[in-house]
């Protein structure tokens, strides 16, 4: 193959150069980015595995992890290395043919390390070059040698004393590596950030939450900004043709006792589009004004160009945490429509310009309100999938109510600043599905039901297929036509983890996390 | 809306420099009230009203077996039990938390005194209804229906009275690990299968491919939901009988006074 060439005589260039991700639809046999590509549609143009063979899909390794924790690492594979992440924040290099590793890295973490608002998890690595790029939950930036793990340089990207950490994958750009922080349930001012992949150093910083004077910060009460929240913990995607960087951010903080951040509290549970130059911001959309619920708006951002409106735009997509399907014209972020996807009771409906109308009477109380979507929403972190194939958007949706409770909000630096909190309805009354939706619509095609509401991320495939999991262990392939079941396996643990696709050798192959080890499997 | 109270205890300063004793014990009234309104939100779906148990046991008592003390009670209710399926509801302030602890405390110091009923009658009434057919008490007895060696300290007596009377009234839920966390425990479940079989039992664990049950002779089955035509899940029922007619008025109140003797190995 041209890129197996390309490493054996090409010693002298660099491994993964900015090129390659760009066009990683070139390499359907690597995944060289979080999402799979800078659209994060989590979509393989591998079909070797398809509806007629999946069925005979086998375990073709295992590793087992290291510290007992959650995987929640979508793997990147590179020319016949895989990279993944361990709880909390160690990064593992595979071979790819044998599962055997070849290096781990486990960076130095405080035992008082301050991890509020999530479980100590890492969510991948980015490549660039001939570095591996991870986050941790000390909150630091740390670039490796991508053959031996060694440390090119490690930067504190803010102060985990105050409650920022990192979860994410980073993301590789031009000249470029953006990270976002979590940390809003300690009343952090979230960011987005670019670091020299060769230096560390820092190339820009733009709040989430303006301060100040700035424009926005109207639409907070008091000082409220100091503490504002607007956590950017999850990837990104990117228009290399736009030169545009989108990312979600988070809830305001605190979450559940919004009385004295009066106002939209933007730019929170919104998407921001950036210039990555600069960091200059071009557009935003809130999809949920002075949110009191805790509905992140990080989930995953989905690039696709269709037909909208009678003209082909460049669209982006998201199955909102708050219970609503959005897709915005991805050039100007005007709102082009938006519709439930799960059980919601807090709105009824979406207006012109995709403002939420909210029901009276749903915010927490101190006696406790139930509402849906649940506290952890209708979606997360788990990654969406998009495929071109059948032009259908996936989501693994969750429905679930929580009875929602306001509390006070005293603030002190690295302690719980939520303001409240919830008592999910799980157990036999909730339940999950996933679902595919007609992408330009959010118009329900099919579903398939899931004994409770999970935390799978989704894969499809040029296969015709689409790859998930359950919170009791069930790994399974859809037909990602009409949803019908066409292979499972029992993995023995909750699949938190992200499913890829790479091929090696001529072969196809799924890697999935579940329980404590990630599982490949091929023909 | 600024719940705290760091405006509170400046007070609380002040008046006990002034020596007036009075408001100080208002001030623990008024902990004890908040906490009231934080219990009836949080925690009265388990431990019940007053804290008189229901699937959660019972805290209406002046010692409790996981928090002796006050820092254990605080930490009890900061972290909650996962492992008997007790959740961290929310993160509590150190002033919620404080105001928790102090109902909590109230609750004991009021407490009602212990169900009426005589244990050893109570406890051959167990033996003449038969029981033990379906129940294991310190290793005695068989297993279909729950065990019971220590109910009486998981369970308060006003819910093992309604298990008794009305059994499917209200099934355990989320404090076994299997199935899971919320999961109702001992459901009842017709399962059909594509011959037509039919199997009655309880729901031991299920996934979205497959479901495990135990027929009322105790005989495990393990079903693919694709070779299934019917899974009914019999919510509100049991398939333990109610003992309402079967049972005089003393003769339940025995049964209770025993079952809440339950307290295993102490």
């Amino acid at each position: 193959m041209l890129i197996s060439t390309f490493i054996l005589h090409g010693h002298l260039l660099a491994q993964v150069p900015y090129q390659r991700i760009l066009r990683a639809d070139r390499e359907p046999g690597n995944w060289l980015t979080y999402g799979g590509s800078y659209r994060s549609q989590r979509y393989s143009q591998l079909s070797q595995i398809n509806r007629d063979n999946v069925s005979q899909l086998k375990a073709a390794w295992v590793y087992q992890i290291r510290q007992a924790g959650i995987i929640e690492t979508s793997p990147i594979v590179a020319d016949s290395v895989m990279y993944m992440t361990e709880p909390p924040s160690t990064v593992t290099a595979l071979d790819v043919r044998t599962g055997r590793p070849l290096w781990t890295y486990t960076p130095e973490i405080p035992k008082d390390v301050i991890v509020i608002g999530s479980p100590p998890v890492n969510r991948g690595v980015a490549i660039l070059d001939d570095t591996v790029f991870a986050g941790n939950v000390n909150g630091h930036l740390t670039a490796l040698d991508a053959k031996s793990g060694a440390v090119r340089w490690d930067v504190t990207v803010e102060d985990n004393k105050k409650g920022y950490y990192l979860t994410l994958a980073p993301l590789a750009l031009d000249g470029k590596i953006i990270v976002g922080v979590s940390g809003a349930e300690t009343g952090i001012r979230g960011f987005v950030d670019a670091y020299d992949p060769k230096t560390g150093s820092r190339l820009w910083r733009t709040f989430t939450v303006p301060a100040h004077g700035e424009a926005g910060s109207e639409t907070w009460g008091q000082d409220s900004w100091k503490t504002g929240g607007g956590s950017t913990w999850l990837t990104g995607s990117f228009d290399p043709d736009l030169n545009l960087l989108y990312w979600g951010t988070g809830n305001p903080a605190p979450d559940w006792n919004g009385d004295e951040r009066q106002g939209d509290n933007l730019y929170t549970c919104s998407v921001l589009a950036l210039n990555p130059d600069n960091g200059k911001m071009k557009w935003y959309f809130q999809f949920t004004p002075h949110d009191v619920h805790d509905w992140d708006a990080n989930e995953t951002l989905v690039l696709f160009d269709a037909q909208l409106g009678g003209r082909e735009r460049k669209l982006l997509a998201q199955t909102n945490r708050n219970g609503f399907y959005y897709v915005l014209d991805r050039e100007t972020g005007e709102f082009l429509t938006g519709r439930p996807y799960a059980k919601q009771t807090w709105a009824d409906g979406l207006d012109a310009k995709g403002r939420p109308i909210v029901r009276k009477g749903t915010d927490p109380s101190v006696e406790g309100n139930l509402v849906f979507p649940n506290i952890q929403g209708a979606s997360n972190w788990p990654s969406a999938s998009y495929s071109p194939q059948t032009k259908l958007f996936y989501q693994a949706a969750r429905e679930m109510g929580t009875v929602y409770f306001k509390g006070e909000v005293p603030y002190k630096a690295g302690t719980a600043f939520t303001g409240g909190g919830g008592l999910a309805v799980n157990g036999d009354p909730a339940w999950g599905a996933v679902r595919a939706l007609e992408a330009t619509t959010g118009k329900i095609k099919w579903e398939f039901k899931l004994l409770s509401p999970g935390w799978t991320s989704l894969l499809s495939t040029a296969g015709g297929l689409v790859f998930a999991g359950t919170e009791e262990g069930n790994f399974f392939a859809l037909d990602a036509e009409n949803g019908k079941p066409l292979w499972d396996i029992q993995l023995g643990g909750a699949v938190r983890g992200i499913p890829i696709s790479f091929a090696i050798d001529g072969k196809q192959y799924v890697a999935i996390s579940a329980g404590y080890a990630l599982f490949v499997f091929g023909l | 809306m600024q719940l705290g109270k760091r405006g509170v205890a400046g007070v609380v300063i002040l008046i006990a420099t002034t020596g007036l004793v009075q408001p100080l014990r208002s001030q623990a009234r008024s902990d004890v009230e908040e906490g009231r309104k934080l219990f009836a939100g949080m925690c009265v779906t388990c431990h019940g009203f007053e804290g008189k148990g229901g699937d959660a046991p019972s805290l209406n008592r002046p010692k409790l077996v996981r928090a002796p003390d006050d820092a254990a009670l605080r930490a009890l209710i900061a972290d909650g039990l996962p492992e008997r399926g007790m959740p961290r509801v929310r993160r509590l302030t150190d002033n919620e938390i404080g105001e928790l602890a102090s109902y909590v405390r109230s609750l004991g110091q009021t407490a009602a005194v212990t169900a009426p009923g005589n244990v050893q009658q109570g406890r051959e009434t167990y033996t003449k209804l038969g029981c033990q057919s379906c129940h294991i008490i310190k290793g005695e007895g068989s297993s279909l229906g729950s065990e019971l060696t220590e109910i009486g300290r998981l369970r308060g007596p006003e819910y093992l009275r309604e298990a008794v009377v009305d059994p499917g009234a209200r099934l355990p839920r989320g404090t076994l690990p299997i199935p899971a966390r919320g999961f109702s425990e001992f459901l009842p479940v017709v399962v059909v299968t594509r011959e037509g079989r039919e199997i009655r039992g309880l729901r031991i664990n299920e996934d979205s491919f497959t479901i495990q049950v135990r027929d009322t002779a105790n005989q495990l089955y393990s079903f693919r939901k694709a070779d299934l035509s019917r899974i009914e899940k019999q919510s509100g029922k049991s398939l333990m009988p109610s003992f309402s007619d079967r049972l005089s008025k003393p003769e339940l109140d025995d049964l209770i006074a025993y079952l809440s003797s339950l307290r295993g190995a102490q």
